[in-house]
């Protein structure tokens, strides 16, 4: 007779333990297609990155000068082909987004650069950090 | 009789709840730990010209300012300056004007950082015709 009394209604919990996994499953972010290695530099008066253009393409330029997209490491001559087939398919409008590592020297950026406005591109974006996560 | 064997079959649906409660404290530190705060970044937009030397696209401009990038600093109008400096010259050129042409002319040898300093100094000055060369 105790028992029954102190029996618990298990309907809100459910519901608030599904609320949390859609919280969590919606807000979690699988970035695991940029190189954790690429260091930043600052540029806090850069507008806001918002990442709502699909066509956005990030190239990624480490230390050394390697390009890759999406983590997969080319030479220029690939990501010369990989330009040219884009622009082929979406046109010239698409935006390019350099993530160019702080300590890369110019020359190696320039590489990427070159072969953008080769194939049409003459705007390009570089990111920058405008806050860092540990100072928010 | 019957109202005996519904009250029992109604017991014995009753849910254990103590491995729910397990699962449900497993998920919630599974994704508080995996939850990181990422940086918020920001994107700084320049003009690449052409790479071919023969190649005119843009017609003549009468505001031109042009900046030199080396591994070692910047030059404004073949003066070497500091970005504290250039920060000032481009605020007060941005409060006259935000339609001036800024040319950039990147060494092959100066890091990316330098060049990433310069374009964030003209986009708090506003200015947002920037075009990057190198040299």
């Amino acid at each position: 007779m105790s028992n029954e009394g102190c029996e618990l209604d298990m309907t809100p919990m459910i519901d608030v333990v599904f609320q949390l996994m859609i919280f969590f499953i919606v807000t979690i972010k699988m970035e695991a297609d940029i190189n954790p290695d690429i260091v930043l530099e600052k540029g806090p008066y850069g507008p806001i990155i918002k990442g709502e253009d699909p066509r956005m393409l990030v190239v990624e330029v480490d230390r050394r000068g390697s390009i890759s997209i999406h983590n997969a490491h080319m030479n220029t001559q690939v990501f010369k082909q990989i330009m040219r087939a884009r622009v082929n398919r979406v046109g010239h409008n698409f935006p390019v987004l350099i993530r160019g590592d702080q300590r890369a020297k110019h020359a190696d950026i320039r590489k990427v650069m070159d072969i953008c406005s080769g194939v049409g591109i003459w705007k390009i974006q570089f990111a920058a950090v405008k806050q860092y996560a540990s100072e928010m | 009789m019957a109202r005996k064997k519904e009250r029992k079959q109604a017991e014995n649906a009753k849910l254990e709840m103590t491995p729910m409660i397990d699962v449900v404290f497993q998920l919630l530190i599974f994704f508080i730990v995996t939850l990181k705060q990422e940086d918020i970044l920001s994107h700084l937009d320049v003009t690449r010209p052409a790479p071919d030397p023969n190649a005119k696209p843009e017609e003549q401009v009468k505001d031109l300012l042009q900046i030199e990038v080396y591994a070692r600093g910047f030059t404004l109008r073949g003066r070497r300056v500091g970005i504290a400096e250039l920060d000032r010259q481009l605020t007060r050129l941005g409060g006259i004007s935000k339609n001036i042409s800024v040319i950039i002319k990147c060494t092959g040898d100066s890091p990316h950082a330098n060049l990433v300093q310069l374009l964030d100094v003209c986009a708090k000055a506003g200015l947002q015709n920037l075009s990057v060369f190198s040299m």
